[in-house]
């Protein structure tokens, strides 16, 4: 099927009045969800898995990835308007924006990240509408071993990118692919943890455990803090950014599209990851760098641009691979397998209505939030006035519903409140759930394809190394091992005289004195308050390449 | 909600029998769910349909088209309600956990359903625990290669696994299937060896074949096979049925040099708990009958998939004593 078919089979799809319904609906969720600090896409996409359950697969993949790109608009607002990132990936926002709405430009600032956000989402979607359908056909070549490469990489990846502590992140991911093993072996058909459970025979369903450590875990964590009432400071007005702001943030928007549509498709790449990045490259890039963290728009339009390019290009790996990059496109490949359909290369041929359905209620949907935005930035902020307390027992009261309705399993609920725990406890000692869940789902497939590589070699090593392909990404993993250790050491040499920048901001903007400012943050994936003072990567290193290629 | 909803009906049917009881043969024709006066009447009552498997799939197609028939056949709601997990014995269970009325069937997918208690684990039933009460859908397996393979047909293919025992990769769908263990008598009955990789389903069995990563699949011939064979993507080489079937044009197994394998065959159909009255079962079988004489339902369950000659409870629990047989020293190994 060419491009022009596809997509005018797509917006077929997506046009179809029920999906414009969920466009809109996830678009909207999406914005809102942004906009509350303490609920982040991950912990909603985890809480409303099982309601896509009764949806036509088409429409929950375009209600999910609404809400994860939605939320990438939503987050700003917030950010700019209260200095309080409303989900992770806006965190660097709050330099510049912030700044920019004490000197009564948040008008401005929202507007340029709206409009920042379309661009950069739209000319994803055509990256993706590009990308994806020959990386697929090349990945139908995949085998085995190509898979245990991928995977193997993609867990490296997610423990290293965007995590603070890496000790800690490798431990969860450990964790996680523990609890993969939950179940009965695949090759030898024993038991394996199930301590005579029946309901343990098929393993933890993987959707209890994202709703337990995302969502329940957010929910117990955000209890624990005392309410804040907020205050809206500044007013908002002449959203639409003078001729001089388009001048001064094009280029920014320009480069954050393209950087976050490639840190996007990495593994352990999304929101976060390249709106720092690009908050570094910018700042790199300027003429006269002292003006950023002082209401630079480049430091808004950049940062914005690149986590919506970012979220959209996340879909280029599950779609043609099957392999979730982030933990958010992990809880929509959830979605994907509970509707019976597992993403892969051939997703495209025997799904084409999901693929080039999803890709045009993209354009639809980017399309929604700048008109959704624009005029209704006031009514998002006064969301702010909902007490957290009504809001966590009313997610607690779905959360539980939602996951006895997937198998009609009382045990499922069970094991949501004791990931729910377990997750709370994460949270309060650092630990990350990303890593844990991330390395769960693809735990399953790695080891999958390892045992069956193991059969078709005979029990040799030596096929990882001899295929083409999963030969070339060992090696690209062995030097990201290599080079991240090498840059560690001399990072950690330079770091006694020289703090990075992002922590040096953060501290200047008082995120980090105030732990309840960062809820929204902590409460996404855990990332952020870990790369807020890490030590400075945007800042130092900046450009893409750094952040993306070699970084980890 | 699970103890609310198991022990509700137990009270309300008890409270109905003990009601019957004593108020003598008056009160016996109450329409309450019991099972006491079951026997003449049935069904005036609601009936549960249990698939143990995923929504979506093959046998949630067989139970919910068959359930609409029953439905029409009795003029009483049919719930149909997946209970998935644990390679069926999940809803199984749940089935076993209500009174033996009839109200509460279940959909049952031999081998899986009569291997399952084989295994040497607790699954929560036995072979003995439930009544086979009639066929639905027969789904047979075909070993087929890709369209470039160097195999045209059987003899090829089996030749050259003889010459180069174990050298031949076959993807199967998981380890204790019918298909995995149709393989493993091959080597040990007719020394023939194969590596068996098993899979978790046939959307990555269809991948690894396409993608070349395997020799050749032996996977259920459902209907994505069917159109794959269709498509000249899949060639087959053999069906697993003890004779030929005309929508795939391949000789059986049997036919080809191993005469013992024929039991590779899916076979969906309905389930009660074990002493449910038999004639609440005669007049399910009954039913169930005359719906597979529906052209309509037939369409529906796929026209080559319903088995030409009804499989009745008789005929159904023979089929589960064969597998049995021959399974089972194989799975408790």
């Amino acid at each position: 099927m060419g491009i022009m078919d596809g997509l005018g089979e797509g917006f077929s799809v997506a046009l179809d009045p029920t999906n414009i319904l969920y466009v809109f609906l996830g678009v909207l969720i999406g914005t809102v969800i942004g906009v509350l600090p303490g609920l982040g896409p991950t912990a909603t996409i985890a809480l409303l898995l099982p309601i896509t359950y009764e949806l036509e697969p088409t429409s929950s993949v375009i209600l999910l990835a609404g809400i994860y790109y939605g939320s990438m608009y939503g987050g700003t607002i917030t950010s700019v308007l209260l200095r309080l990132p409303g989900e992770a990936a806006s965190v660097v926002t709050v330099f510049d924006g912030h700044q920019m709405a004490m000197q009564g430009r948040a008008g401005p600032a929202l507007g340029i990240a709206a409009v920042g956000s379309f661009i950069g989402g739209t000319l994803s979607v055509v990256g993706l509408i590009l990308l994806a359908p020959p990386l697929a056909d090349l990945a139908v070549q995949f085998g085995d071993p190509e898979y245990v490469a991928l995977t193997a990489f993609g867990i490296l990846l997610v423990t290293y990118l965007g995590t603070k502590h890496p000790v800690k992140a490798l431990c969860m991911a450990a964790l996680g692919l523990l609890l993969a093993t939950i179940g009965r072996d695949l090759v030898t058909g024993t038991s394996r943890f199930t301590f005579d459970q029946v309901e343990l025979f098929d393993g933890l369903d993987f959707v209890a455990v994202a709703m337990g450590l995302f969502g329940v875990g957010e929910i117990l964590y955000n209890l624990e803090k005392t309410e804040k009432a907020e205050q809206i400071k500044s007013k908002v007005k002449n959203i639409w950014p003078s001729r001089r702001d388009f001048r001064d943030s094009s280029g920014a928007i320009a480069r954050g599209s393209v950087l976050g549509f490639f840190l996007g498709v990495l593994p352990g790449g999304g929101g976060v990851i390249s709106s720092l990045a690009s908050y570094g490259m910018e700042k790199r890039r300027a003429k006269d760098p002292s003006r950023f963290g002082k209401g630079a728009i480049e430091g808004v339009a950049g940062p914005e641009t690149a986590n919506n390019a970012s979220s959209t290009s996340a879909f280029v790996p599950l779609l043609t691979l099957g392999i979730p990059p982030n933990v958010v496109l992990a809880l929509i490949y959830g979605a994907l397998l509970i509707q019976g359909i597992t993403p892969g290369p051939q997703l495209i041929d025997n799904n084409p209505e999901i693929f080039w359905g999803v890709i045009a209620s993209m354009f639809i949907g980017n399309l929604m939030l700048l008109a959704l935005n624009i005029p209704l930035v006031g009514f998002f902020v006064q969301l702010l006035r909902v007490r957290a307390g009504i809001l966590a027992a009313f997610a607690l009261l779905i959360t539980m519903a939602g996951v006895f309705s997937v198998n009609n399993d009382v045990f499922d609920m069970w094991v949501v409140l004791v990931f729910g725990i377990i997750g709370w406890l994460m949270k309060k000692t650092g630990f990350e759930p990303g890593p844990l869940v991330l390395a769960f789902v693809l735990g399953a497939i790695l080891e999958e394809s390892f045992r069956r590589s193991m059969l078709l070699s005979g029990g040799e090593f030596s096929i990882f190394f001899t295929r083409p392909m999963s030969g070339t990404l060992f090696a690209v993993m062995a030097l990201v091992v290599l080079y991240s250790s090498v840059m560690g050491i001399r990072r950690r040499r330079q770091r006694s005289q020289l703090p990075g920048v992002a922590e040096e901001e953060l501290r200047a903007t008082g995120l980090e004195a105030e732990p309840e400012g960062t809820a929204g943050v902590a409460a996404t994936s855990g990332r952020t308050d870990g790369r807020a003072d890490d030590d400075g990567v945007p800042g130092t290193g900046g450009g893409s390449t750094r952040a993306g290629g070699d970084r980890p | 909600m699970r103890p609310i909803r198991r022990t509700a009906p137990a009270l309300i049917a008890v409270s109905v029998l003990m009601l019957a009881a004593c108020g003598g043969d008056d009160e016996g024709g109450g329409g309450g769910g019991g099972g006491g006066e079951a026997a003449t009447d049935y069904p005036t009552d609601d009936i549960t349909l249990y698939v143990p498997y995923a929504a979506g799939g093959p046998t949630d197609l067989a139970a919910r088209t068959i359930g609409t028939c029953l439905e029409d056949e009795f003029g009483q709601t049919v719930i149909v309600e997946n209970r998935e997990g644990a390679s069926g014995s999940i809803g199984m269970q749940a089935m076993l956990a209500e009174d033996p009325d009839g109200y509460t069937l279940s959909l049952i997918a031999v081998p899986a359903s009569a291997t399952n208690p084989l295994q040497g684990e607790d699954v929560g039933y036995t072979n003995d625990d439930y009544v086979p009460i009639a066929a639905v859908t027969e789904i047979p397996s075909v070993l087929a290669v890709g369209a470039d393979s160097e195999y045209a047909d059987a003899e090829a293919f089996f030749e050259a696994a003889e010459e180069n025992p174990g050298q031949l990769n076959v993807g199967v769908p998981g380890t204790t299937t019918s298909q995995a263990m149709e393989l493993k008598r091959m080597a040990e009955e007719y020394d023939i060896e194969l590596t068996l990789l098993p899979f978790s389903g046939n959307a990555e069995m269809t991948a690894a074949l396409l993608g070349g990563n395997v020799d050749a699949v032996f996977i259920n011939s459902s209907q994505d096979v069917l159109s794959n064979i269709e498509a000249g993507e899949f060639t087959p080489l053999a069906v697993s049925t003890p004779e030929s079937v005309d929508y795939i044009d391949a000789p059986p197994l049997a036919e080809v040099g191993f005469p013992e394998l024929t039991n590779s065959v899916s076979v969906f159909g309905l389930a009660a708990p074990a002493e449910t009255p038999d004639d609440v079962v005669s007049t399910l079988e009954d039913a169930v009958s005359t719906c597979l004489e529906k052209p309509e339902t037939v369409e529906q369950l796929g026209e080559q998939y319903v088995p030409d000659e009804f499989i009745g409870t008789e005929a159904f629990r023979s089929r589960i004593d064969e597998i049995v047989e021959v399974y089972g020293p194989i799975l408790q190994d």
